[in-house]
């Protein structure tokens, strides 16, 4: 009886895999992105999704860490084993999409059903697009603000968080408590994308950019933060601190303010055992023009693939899910008409607001095939001014030469 | 052809494939990536071109544009410092260390063995730990320099640019202290003993002994630990990304770092390649001088 049944079983399962096996031929896309490597993200779930959805298309997914991605893209782009799609941080993609290795989709999406160009944020649009085209599309975004703990501002005797830089340094004086190990404010200010990342806002507000940097504003700004850490208010490892390790600080309580992003929010709800709120960055002066930082990643096609029709089709299934990105992933939408679910948890939910409103003035690092030289330029004259080594302006305008040669090319 | 052959039975042909067998070896796997670097250095190179060997020839150009990159002679100088500070400390503290334990006390060789834990620690856990030893506001460091009174304020090891290449040299002398005290170890375990025996008879005192005896009889193995230091030493990588990645401003940056950094984080493949060309001769000088020093230990 037992044996019958085991056969039947096995007759079933035989049947199930030939009825399974498609006649036709079948397509492989091979999908490359960093989720995955320590925890499960969207590019390895959806694509899983969509290779099990659909017979005639078999998705490979590779998932490569964060470091390594740009790197090795490039080696397989130059020996032609490159991917069909693949995601970058956005400051990278015009590295790629400049120099023609990404799959111009801007018909294609003109034509789309399911994607809609004018519901993205205009800020990881453009660095998705290089020389008007269109080379891929936004993952999801981020950017950065100002998180403040409301109980040491209520001790202090602050009602309000600060909406100019020279606001915050006055308020970092009051703030800072070396008695109980408290600094002001902490951010980051490290040697790498890091450093640039929130410092190019302040050259941004101040009417400069990634091709302008030595302006009045930032030198000023700059002078700012050196106080900062000259007086204590700020610990001298801001200038080695990474985002995530900054804000451990204020989490733990040892910093009232700390400067960073929405990725941050589910470890504070977790440790941080006081009431927080998050406020826009500081402005330079109190009408200045708003900008922030713009992180997050952005999908190509690149442009040798074979299947061009298929990875485009895989591409709006991406997009298609992406309202389950935040609730699924905790990652930010970069469209407008994806209204976040409430999660309940009132601190988040507030500072989410913050954040999306933030999003409107977040602006993309360059887009520039060479934006890691413009990058190094701006965080080693971050850096000089605020160890010391030369007057913010000197080292402004010493950025602004190597930024130059950099553009004339 | 028939003496080929006879003198592969002889045994001498085979000794010439076994040679050229290993030369074969070295010449594939250590100098095609080495000409290919000169090579690259002498080019134009674009992201693009990577897999290609031809690409336009520039001359010189590499070796202006790095020489004239505003961090190059900081660079060259915290090379020099990291270089000669690293190896000064692995030297001194090794040989001292070296000396301490061959002197007869219970537990000397055990002891000796505990100090192997820190050679086997990959570069990037050293660097890890030391990251926390150093870092500024809740150092251990700083904490220990404090309550001895050394200290009356925070020295912040990894941001401040007096200090940051200095936190990286005392990550490296940890790091190689043990193969330094190792091998001058080995070197002291040689000399004969009767040398001292009759020195002591003759009526010389420690340092004498030291200094005529010992110094000498270990001039080839200083010669070795030191090239095999410097060599080391221009390798160091895995400290830099977990300590300081080069900053703050540079101050902190060496050649070998920086090299990387070019070509993997600014995807300035040529400059990165002209940069560890530099490096290549300074290696090479230290090579010429291990080669000299273990010359004639091999005709034994």
């Amino acid at each position: 009886m037992q044996f019958t049944k085991l056969g039947l079983l096995a007759g079933l399962a035989f049947g199930a895999l030939v009825a399974a096996t498609p006649a036709y031929a079948q397509v492989t896309l091979k999908v490359w992105s960093i989720d995955g490597v320590d925890r499960t993200g969207i590019a390895d779930t959806f694509s899983k999704e969509f290779d099990e959805a659909n017979d005639d298309i078999v998705v490979e997914y590779r998932a490569i860490p964060f470091d390594e991605i740009v790197n090795e893209t490039l080696r397989a782009f130059a020996t032609g084993n490159a991917p069909d799609i693949v995601s970058f941080d956005n400051p990278d993609f015009a590295l790629f999409s400049s120099r023609g290795a990404m799959l111009d989709i801007t018909d294609r999406v003109a034509n789309s059903e399911i994607i809609s160009k004018a519901e993205y944020f205009e800020g990881p649009l453009n660095s998705v697009t290089w020389e008007g085209k269109l080379y891929g599309l936004p993952k999801y975004t981020d950017t950065i603000g100002l998180f403040y703990n409301k109980d040491l501002f209520a001790k202090a005797g602050i009602s309000e968080p600060p909406s100019t830089w020279a606001e915050l340094a006055e308020d970092a004086a009051k703030l800072t408590d070396p008695a109980n190990n408290v600094y002001g404010v902490t951010f980051s200010a490290r040697a790498g994308e890091e450093g640039t990342f929130q410092f190019l806002p302040i050259i941004q507000m101040s009417g400069g950019g990634a091709n302008k940097v030595n302006t009045e504003g930032a030198a000023q700004v700059l002078d700012i933060w050196k106080g900062l850490i000259d007086n204590g208010y700020a610990s001298r490892d801001v200038l080695s601190l990474g985002q995530w390790d900054s804000t451990g600080v204020f989490n733990s309580g040892n910093a009232a303010m700390a400067i960073s992003g929405p990725w941050e929010i589910d470890r504070m709800v977790e440790d941080a055992k006081f009431d927080w709120g998050v406020a826009l960055l500081p402005t330079i002066n109190e009408d200045d023009q708003k900008s922030s930082a713009l992180g997050g990643f952005n999908w190509g096609i690149m442009a040798n693939t074979q299947h061009p029709d298929e990875a485009f089709r895989l591409l709006e299934y991406f997009v298609e899910q992406e309202d389950r990105i935040f609730p699924e992933f905790g990652n930010l939408p970069a469209r407008g008409d994806i209204a976040l679910p409430v999660t309940g948890e009132a601190k988040k939910d507030a500072a989410l607001v913050v954040f999306q409103d933030q999003l409107q003035y977040a602006q993309p690092r360059g887009p520039h095939p060479e934006w890691q030289k413009i990058s190094k330029a701006i965080y080693d004259a971050e850096q000089q001014a605020l160890t010391g080594q030369m007057p913010a302006m000197d080292a402004l305008n010493q950025a602004q030469t190597t930024i130059d040669t950099i553009f004339k090319q | 052809m028939s003496r080929y052959f006879s003198g592969l039975r002889d045994g001498i042909g085979f000794d010439i494939i076994l040679v050229g067998a290993a030369l074969l070896f070295l010449l594939a796997l250590a100098g095609a990536p080495l000409v290919y670097n000169v090579l690259m250095s002498f080019q134009q190179v674009d992201m693009f071109t990577l897999g290609s060997l031809f690409r336009p020839a520039v001359g010189f150009d590499n070796y202006v544009a790095v020489v004239q990159q505003p961090e190059f002679w900081l660079v060259t100088r915290n090379t020099l410092i990291f270089v000669f500070g690293s190896m000064t400390g692995q030297f001194v503290l090794g040989f001292a260390l070296a000396l301490f334990f061959a002197q007869n006390f219970p537990g000397a060789s055990t002891i000796r063995g505990l100090f192997l834990v820190s050679w086997v620690m990959p570069g990037l856990v050293v660097g890890g730990i030391w990251s926390l030893i150093l870092a500024g506001d809740y150092g251990v460091l700083n904490v220990i320099l404090r309550s001895f009174g050394i200290i009356g304020s925070n020295v912040f090891w990894k941001s401040d640019p007096n200090f940051s290449i200095w936190a990286v040299i005392i990550a490296n002398i940890w790091l190689g202290l043990a193969f330094n005290m190792l091998l001058l170890s080995v070197g002291l375990a040689a000399i004969p003993r009767d040398l001292y025996e009759a020195a002591e008879l003759d009526g010389a005192n420690a340092f004498q002994r030291f200094w005529t005896i010992t110094l000498p009889m270990m001039r080839s193995t200083i010669g070795a630990v030191l090239s095999l230091g410097l060599i080391g030493t221009l390798q160091q990588f895995d400290l830099f990304p977990a300590l300081t990645e080069g900053g703050p401003a540079n101050t902190s940056n060496v050649a070998g770092y920086w090299s990387w950094q070019l070509s993997f984080q600014l995807y300035d493949f040529a400059k990165g390649a002209t940069v560890s060309v530099m490096m290549f001769l300074l290696v090479l000088f230290a090579s010429v001088i291990y080669v000299r020093s273990t010359r004639h230990e091999v005709r034994g």
